[in-house]
């Protein structure tokens, strides 16, 4: 029996196995995005590759045959940088967008299409749930946020964006109207205390976000309502109070409390709150006149923090939002709050506060006249809808649900499950690095249950071959050579007929959401003919 | 103009073809390509109706149909014009100008952007990589025939010409010498392409001609390569002395003089001697012009020493065979080889002797072929296979082509003694369909072969089971990587798997198959004949034997070369091809082609030798070698074979796909003058990942010609983040002014096609840069050498 070193674990593998195989027996997980248990190597994405005795030539582990005395290096800088250069290959040649540009362009990052899907479903605690996630005070950024997630809408370029704002706030205002408004579900306590100084937007969307990972927030304001900036700060017939007041309370009944004529300096220190909280987060808008009360360096723009973990000089002091940086965007402060809740819990679990493996996303950015016609065939031609009752009311049910049908869905059905996607974050691949044409938006098939993407195709051959192994009588192929290669199916087929009876294995199979299961149509029974062919963890 | 004369209206039902076809080809799945080629012919694209006739009464399964009709360039999916025009853009081309060339051809031919035929759908325009006459660079083909040594402005009228043209032969293979018991006078007529190119059917015609109106007793004789390939046509005269001489660059007309001047008899005859010396000095008196002669006591010294550095083994007896002439073979020790090993029996020992002779595979790669035999020998199984890699696919490179028209049956010797040697029964010639001479002379020498009882079942007394076959490729360089050419045989699309297994142990059919190519397959015989000994008698220390070049680009003398490994490029640049064109400085010298490097003139004193090459930069690669003069960018040139890498990329793997193209678009932007040092670090960076991940050796070499052109020209590449091409090619960084050396000729305003510059007669000319397209045309024209390009 072959004798091999994989990373200096030492192993007597049966001749025959591949490298792929010899190392997950280890333990040593070596990614791969073109392999599928039960079906022959690939070795068309070279992300599995691994450097064999010193060679200069990587090898891809998916198709290797372990030989004796093979040592192999998987983990070797060498050897990542190459597997990420793959990746961001392969990523710099993938047309569609990870994220909806909406949500992208959202400082919050709320998940607009799904809340639309939930819109058109009548699914509105659903909804709630959906905005809620991103975002405490929908209702109130419905009445004051300028919107820039329809800044990014694609159909923006063509008949006007989706109303996302004035959705949010029906979503919202339904929800604050109803006997029983969405309590999100909080952690078991954890026993931390927090000091929230401020309770403007940050501050408010920090306690919410950490009162639901399991800790108790005082808020300390100098004014005697909190709301700060919201309450105080803007026209009174922009924003009515019932609404404000409504999310408020929201917040106080997840458990934070409030202490209201509390002035920061007269009252108390920041280390005075040091000693009773475990961390403190300042939330206290713009510092001007507060200079010499902080005892904290700062500049000219605000509190000096590490802007990766919103730290500043004191590791348990965080700053957040006008504090640091001087905004009139509400929902940037709202999104603030809620990455310092982050920070400030990874802190106190002992963990580094930064995000260190932020989710990478591909982004398609401007898209032709041509494919904006594409991308519009997919939802309701309507134009955008003006609420009958005046703005200021918002829309009624039946206008919210017109209006929602108008989005395009652009985010892409796989989400944060692609394998790729999830390759790429986990290897921090920087996906601007390969600039180049982007190769054009095709148009999506939606057929007997399956949708095709054809931009997002990395051509890793895995359903070409799933196609062929299961005996089906069209089946699909690689079209051309070199760059240019395609999916195609013979003799004007569509890609789901050419995959026949194999299109269920395939979707598993893919690597990147170009194959997908039809979210549209029916659930299907997923059957997989060869055993043992489950989809990669 | 074999094809172009069918009209759409006489052409056969597809189905009923195909049927046909099946019928006389076979059905099984291997057969994809040989129908596709058919197909092709026929209606020079696929039509619909055929390819769906082919997947209802054939094995082939529908996917598959599809995917190996687009994988090879050679096969087109929409109708095509009258006439196919192909225009070679392999390196010897590129460097003098084929991208002018298309662009003035399909301006000429009003070919709308984004199309590829004339709207009165007479030509239909496409790229060809390479077509291996790169000594009469640049290179265009009309449907059968090949124009050589055009230039922007005369292309359009010789494509023109070409239309209205028959081009025959002339002659027919069977033909052997005309005349041969005519004594010892004789005229040889080298016809391999290059020559053909250059009118070398023509002038076999009137030499036929004369001697039968003037009944001379002079023998004609049709032979292979003469390696005056960029002077053709060629002719060789041996007289009743024995003296011979080589004539080179004839003009038809002058063939009767020529010819009376060594065999005319009589008062008249003499006449026309004295008026032929005269001619014979307009003809071959200029230095240019290449007297050659092989009696040494005519050569000039010059002369005698260019012979002197080369060495023929690969090529013995260049210039004396006939092709076809298996007799004439037989006569020079031909398939003396072949006996001695089939009497001997004794395989083992012939394998003794190749790994002794220290020869090594002439493909590219380098290994030794004697130890790539043993490991086929040793291979238990049934079923083995021989293959020699006729796919010579190197833009640059027209070396294997020139050896299988040549010598066609001393390639046959070779591949049956490895074949007998491994224990194989079968041997195959895998040879592309750019090479149609090539394909028909090794067809036809096989069936002499077979026919002579030297090579087939019980062939040399029973002793003997070989068949051999002929596969045609479809366009595809990748199909020159053993494992692509396999899948390719086997009727897959061409992708190369991953290596091992190697084709020595699991290869076509999945049986252990032996692959090697023309050239190590050339030497075989001679090295069985003389021995081990003599063979390592030549070269150095690690590389043994000599090596056949293709030498083109802008030397002089370019051709078909041998020369023993351990010669220098300075010998080679200099010594055989006499130095640079035009007077103009030596820069570089691309050798190895698109995987190989561009070495400096100062590393001229590099020589040729396996390891010598890699730890410069480059490779040995087939044998291409290109030589640059100051003229020649050295940035546009890596960014070329880039561009050449990424077409050909089989598209398997994403470093080669993707890499590839991502590092020829960094390139196009610095090539364009928008790179920034960012681009340069990058593209290292790129290079050197694309060479280590990629599954095949063409991703693997492909980052060669930007790694050595980095490393060798590097402020080459730093004057274009300036802005700047020093060498006046990027057509994005320069521009063209008119001196005050004008004297308002208006030949340059006449010549313009896109009229940058004005009518103003007596006045000193004008160039619109904003109108200009940089096509050369009015540098070209001008005589008072009035236009600079800055």
């Amino acid at each position: 029996m072959p004798r091999i070193t994989i990373d200096q674990h030492v192993m007597d593998i049966p001749a025959d196995t591949t490298v792929l195989t010899a190392a997950r027996q280890a333990g040593i997980d070596i990614p791969t995005l073109c392999h599928y248990d039960g079906f022959p190597a690939q070795n068309s994405c070279m992300v599995c590759v691994v450097k064999v005795n010193g060679a200069t030539r990587l090898r891809p582990a998916c198709s290797l045959p372990v030989s004796d005395g093979m040592v192999i290096e998987s983990e070797s800088d060498e050897v990542r940088a190459a597997r990420r250069t793959a990746l961001e290959l392969l990523l710099s040649d993938h047309a569609g967008d990870c994220v909806a540009p909406c949500r992208n362009n959202c400082p919050a990052n709320m998940d607009v299409p799904l809340m639309m899907r939930q819109i058109i479903d009548d699914d509105l605690p659903g909804a709630i749930a959906t905005v809620k996630a991103d975002i405490p005070l929908p209702a109130v950024l419905g009445y004051i946020c300028p919107a820039p997630c329809e800044g990014g809408c694609r159909r923006k370029a063509g008949d006007g964006p989706v109303a996302v704002c004035l959705l949010k706030r029906f979503v919202a205002e339904q929800d604050l109207a109803a006997a029983d408004p969405f309590l999100p579900d909080c952690a078991p306590a954890t026993g931390g205390r927090i000091a929230i100084v401020g309770t403007g937007p940050t501050g408010l969307s920090a306690a919410y976000y950490l009162q639901l990972r399991g800790y108790a927030c005082m808020l300390y304001d100098a004014n005697d309502q909190p709301g700060g900036a919201m309450r105080y700060g803007i026209d009174r017939d922009l924003l009515p109070l019932h609404v404000l007041d409504g999310e408020i309370d929201i917040i106080r009944q997840l458990g934070a409390s409030f202490f209201m004529n509390w002035r920061l300096g007269r009252d108390g220190s920041v280390h005075d709150l040091r000693r009773e909280h475990e961390a403190v987060l300042l939330a206290i808008g713009a510092i001007d006149e507060q200079d010499g009360e902080l005892n904290l360096p700062t500049t000219r723009r605000g509190v000096t923090v590490d802007g990766r973990t919103f730290q500043t000089h004191w590791p348990d002091v965080f700053a957040a939002g006008g504090a640091v940086r001087r905004t009139r965007l509400a929902v940037r402060s709202v999104a603030e709050g809620k990455a310092a809740a982050k920070c400030i819990d990874r802190y106190l679990a002992g963990h580094d506060p930064a995000d260190v493996n932020p989710t990478v996303g591909v982004a398609m950015g401007r898209l032709e006249e041509q494919e904006l016609v594409e991308f519009m065939l997919r939802a309701s031609p309507d134009r955008r809808l003006t609420p009958a009752g005046g703005l200021q009311r918002g829309y009624n049910s039946d206008e919210a649900r017109t209006e929602a049908a108008r989005c395009l869905q652009c985010s892409c059905g796989g989400g944060c499950d692609c394998r790729i996607r999830q390759l790429a974050t986990e290897y921090g691949c920087d996906l601007k690095r390969y600039r180049g044409t982007r190769r054009p938006y095709a148009r999506v098939q939606r057929e007997g249950g399956v949708v095709f993407e054809p931009g997002k195709c990395i051509s890793c051959g895995l359903c070409v071959t799933i196609a062929r192994q299961l005996g089906e009588p069209t089946g699909v192929t690689f079209v051309g050579r070199g760059f240019d290669i395609h999916l195609a199916a013979p003799d004007g087929a569509s890609i789901a007929q050419g995959l026949g009876h194999a299109a269920q294995t395939c979707v598993l199979a893919c690597p990147t959401s170009a194959l997908q299961f039809d979210p549209s149509s029916q659930p299907v029974q997923i059957t997989t003919s060869i055993p043992g062919a489950e989809p990669m963890p | 103009m074999r094809s172009g004369e069918k009209s759409m209206i006489d052409q056969p039902d597809p189905r009923a073809f195909v049927d046909q076809l099946v019928a006389r080809c076979g059905r099984e799945r291997d057969q994809v390509v040989p129908l596709l080629n058919a197909v092709q012919d026929q209606y020079r694209h696929l039509p619909a109706e055929a390819l769906a006739r082919i997947s209802q009464v054939t094995d082939i399964h529908p996917s598959d149909l599809l995917g190996v009709a687009t994988f090879y360039d050679r096969f087109r999916h929409r109708p095509a014009g009258a006439h196919a025009v192909r225009i070679c853009h392999g390196t010897a081309c590129h460097v003098r100008g084929s991208e002018r060339l298309e662009e003035a051809l399909r301006r000429d031919l009003r070919i709308p952007d984004g199309e590829d035929t004339d709207p009165d759908a007479r030509f239909t325009v496409a790229r060809v990589a390479c077509v291996g006459c790169c000594s009469l660079a640049p290179v265009v083909q009309v449907d059968d025939l090949t124009l050589g040594h055009l230039d922007t402005r005369t292309v359009t009228a010789a494509v023109m010409r070409a239309e209205a043209e028959q081009q025959t032969l002339g002659w027919s293979d069977d033909s052997a010498d005309i005349g041969k018991e005519n004594g010892q006078c004789q005229v040889r007529i080298p016809l391999d392409s290059c020559c053909l190119v250059s009118g070398g059917g023509t002038l076999y015609r009137a030499v036929l001609d004369h001697l039968r109106r003037r009944r001379m007793p002079v023998g004609v004789r049709r032979v292979g390569c003469s390696g005056l390939c960029r002077h053709g046509p060629s002719m060789q005269v041996v007289e009743a002395s024995g003296r011979t001489l080589s004539y080179a660059g004839i003009d038809t007309a002058d063939v009767d003089s020529l010819l009376d001047r060594h065999f005319a008899t009589g008062v008249l005859g003499r006449g026309r001697f004295w008026f032929g010396r005269a001619l014979d000095w307009m003809i071959a008196g200029a230095s240019e012009q290449t007297e050659h002669a092989h009696d040494p006591a005519c050569r000039e010294p010059d002369h005698a020493r260019l012979e002197a550095t080369q060495v023929r083994i690969a090529t013995e007896h260049y210039g004396r065979l006939d092709p076809l002439d298996l007799p004439g073979y037989r006569s020079c020790d031909g398939f003396a080889a072949w006996r001695q090993v089939v009497e001997v029996a004794n395989p083992a020992a012939t394998i003794e002797t190749i790994i002794a002779s220290g020869l090594r595979g002439r493909g590219g790669g380098g290994y030794p072929t004697g130890r790539k035999w043993d490991t086929a020998r040793r291979q238990d199984a049934g079923r083995k296979f021989a293959i020699c890699n006729g796919d010579e696919g190197d833009p640059g490179a027209f070396m294997d082509r020139t050896l299988m028209e040549s010598f066609p049956f001393r390639i046959i010797e070779g591949l049956a003694i490895a074949a007998h040697s491994i224990g194989a029964r079968d041997g195959v010639f895998y040879i592309r369909q750019e090479y149609p001479l090539a394909l028909r002379r090794i067809r036809r020498a096989i069936k002499l072969c077979q026919e002579a009882g030297i090579i087939g079942t019980g062939a040399m007394g029973g002793r003997v089971d070989l068949r051999l076959s002929v596969r045609e490729g479809a366009g595809a360089f990748i199909c020159g990587e053993e494992t692509a050419m396999i899948a390719s045989i086997e009727g897959r699309r061409g992708n190369p798997s991953l290596r091992p297994p190697y084709p020595v142990e699991r290869g076509l059919w999945g049986a252990p198959t032996l692959v090697n190519n023309v050239e190590t397959l050339a030497n075989v015989p001679w090295i069985v004949r003389h021995g081990p000994a003599a063979f390592a008698r030549f070269g150095t220390e690690r590389s043994r034997g000599t090596k056949v070049f293709a030498l083109a680009g802008k030397v002089r003398r370019g051709g078909l070369i041998e020369v023993p490994m351990g010669t220098t490029i300075h010998q080679v640049v200099y010594d055989i091809g006499g130095g640079i064109v035009d007077g103009r400085r030596f820069k570089a010298v691309q050798i190895g082609g698109p995987s190989g490097g561009c070495l400096p003139a100062s590393l001229a004193h590099t020589p040729i030798d396996y390891e010598a090459l890699t730890a410069a930069g480059a490779i040995m690669g087939s044998g291409g070698l290109v030589v640059l003069d100051d003229r020649d960018c050295i940035v546009d040139l890596a960014r070329y074979f880039l561009e050449f890498t990424q077409n050909q990329s089989c598209g398997k793997c994403s470093f080669c796909r993707i890499g590839a193209r991502r590092m020829h678009d960094m390139l196009m932007r610095i090539c364009q003058g928008e790179g920034g040092h960012q681009d340069l670090d990058d593209l290292l960076a790129l290079a050197g990942q694309v060479a280590s991940g990629s599954l095949c050796g063409l991703g693997a070499s492909a980052p060669n010609p930007v790694l050595t052109t980095m490393r060798y020209f590097r402020d080459e590449f730093l004057k274009h983040l300036e802005g700047r091409c020093p060498a006046g090619r990027c057509v994005d960084l320069i521009h063209y002014r008119v001196t005050d050396r004008c004297t308002g000729c208006t030949l340059c305003a006449q010549a313009c096609p896109v009229e940058a510059i004005a009518m103003t007669p007596y006045q000193r000319h004008r160039i619109d840069d904003a109108v200009c397209t940089r096509c050369d045309a009015c540098r070209q024209v001008c005589r008072d050498q009035a236009i600079n390009v800055e």
